[in-house]
């Protein structure tokens, strides 16, 4: 746990020195990448979810709530290596 | 409709509880000693019944999830702190974001160019800034109205005359004034970076009309402004590659400063006169028990002869 966030942590300030030649990394959309794995559970809910309303014609079926548990998930999880870094 | 079935429960539970108590009852035969083994048999009887009762009551809350838009995150922003200030340079930044992307719909009438001069940018930088700009001024010696390039004194321009217009351009929907939106939102500082940087799919089953756009952060979820930021629309004066999270955070900064400019004196003072106002409650402590050691240390003799 700590060798993977001081991982996250010298990755974050090496993207923040990006060669100019380089396309700036959105450091945002990078940490949530490497927040992904750590997530999988609820992904899995939601992937559940949306197989099984995959056939409703009604429209009133919708997997907002394992939505949400997923992006809750990956949005904590991208807030943490921020917190240790000491800002953002 | 689960609400109702669970309540349903809960009244049969009950009538189960109280039926086992009645023959509990009948068994042992009621004395006032045994009145403990009865009041524990009603504590769980009750705890029983305001557990189903909170159950129920998290199926009911969990319909509201899109109502009230996904929780943000919290954010350690770099002026969050007991003494930390702005950074600087990142409301400078920041207003450079306003300017390019958002003044064209949003404006911030409270916030006048002076407030930036000692802030973000030189005073110099502020007056050639405001020349830019064309202010409607008026009535002149002849009675009319007259344009004349903007001053220090000057608001920020608006993009539209008054609301209607601002409802017209953007398919009813309004486009807040920014002045105080960090203030003027729960959680404004995380919620507006969440909001700007968290433009994303829909979940399935979600539809969302033409027109509107979905963002999770959003109440509803369904947002008439569409994602605003992306990568490379600014090219920063100061060379730091513009990403959207960058820019979002810039201009949270930004929108932070013109909502609470005077957040660094307030934490000054506060500071200070906390820690002088704890000295002195420590003063006032000892003296109060200084005065007091008098009465305290008081015998009383009770002199009684029968």
């Amino acid at each position: 746990m700590v060798v993977y966030t001081s991982l996250t942590y010298l990755c974050v300030i090496y993207l923040t020195q990006y060669r100019a030649d380089e396309e700036p990394v959105d450091q945002k959309k990078y940490l949530e990448d490497l927040c992904k794995p750590k997530c999988v559970k609820p992904l899995r809910e939601y992937q559940a979810c949306v197989k099984r309303i995959q056939g409703d014609e009604s429209g009133h079926k919708h997997c907002t709530g394992q939505y949400f548990d997923y992006w809750t998930c990956v949005d904590k999880c991208v807030s943490i290596p921020l917190s240790q870094n000491g800002s953002i | 409709m689960a609400g109702g079935i669970i309540q349903q429960l809960l009244r049969k539970k009950l009538q189960g509880q109280s039926f086992v108590l009645s023959s509990l009852f009948s068994k042992k035969g009621y004395d006032g000693a045994g009145s403990t083994q009865a009041k524990s048999l009603r504590a769980i009887a009750l705890l029983g019944a305001g557990v189903s009762g909170f159950l129920s009551f998290g199926t009911i809350a969990s319909a509201d999830e899109a109502e009230h838009g996904l929780a943000c995150p919290n954010y350690p922003w770099p002026h969050e702190g007991i003494l930390s200030s702005y950074d600087h340079a990142s409301i400078r930044r920041g207003h450079q974001v306003y300017q390019q992307v958002c003044a064209s719909c949003h404006s911030m009438s409270l916030i006048s160019y002076r407030d930036l001069v000692g802030v973000a940018y030189t005073e110099d930088e502020v007056k050639a800034m405001a020349a830019e700009i064309e202010v409607v001024d008026g009535p002149n010696d002849e009675g009319e109205m007259f344009t004349r390039p903007g001053k220090l004194s000057d608001q920020f321009p608006q993009p539209y005359a008054n609301e209607q217009a601002a409802r017209f351009a953007n398919g009813g929907a309004y486009p807040p004034d920014l002045s105080l939106i960090t203030k003027a939102r729960h959680n404004g500082q995380n919620y507006v970076f969440a909001l700007l940087t968290g433009y994303r799919d829909p979940p399935a089953g979600v539809t969302i009309r033409e027109g509107l756009h979905y963002n999770p952060y959003f109440p509803g979820g369904a947002i008439a402004m569409p994602k605003m930021l992306n990568d490379g629309a600014v090219e920063y004066e100061d060379g730091t590659p513009a990403t959207e999270a960058q820019m979002g955070k810039d201009v949270v900064s930004f929108l932070s400063w013109a909502a609470e400019p005077e957040m660094e004196e307030r934490k000054l003072m506060g500071f200070k006169w906390i820690f002088l106002l704890s000295l002195a409650l420590l003063q006032a402590g000892y003296f109060r028990r200084l005065r007091w050691s008098v009465l305290k240390s008081r015998k009383l003799v009770v002199d009684v002869v029968n």
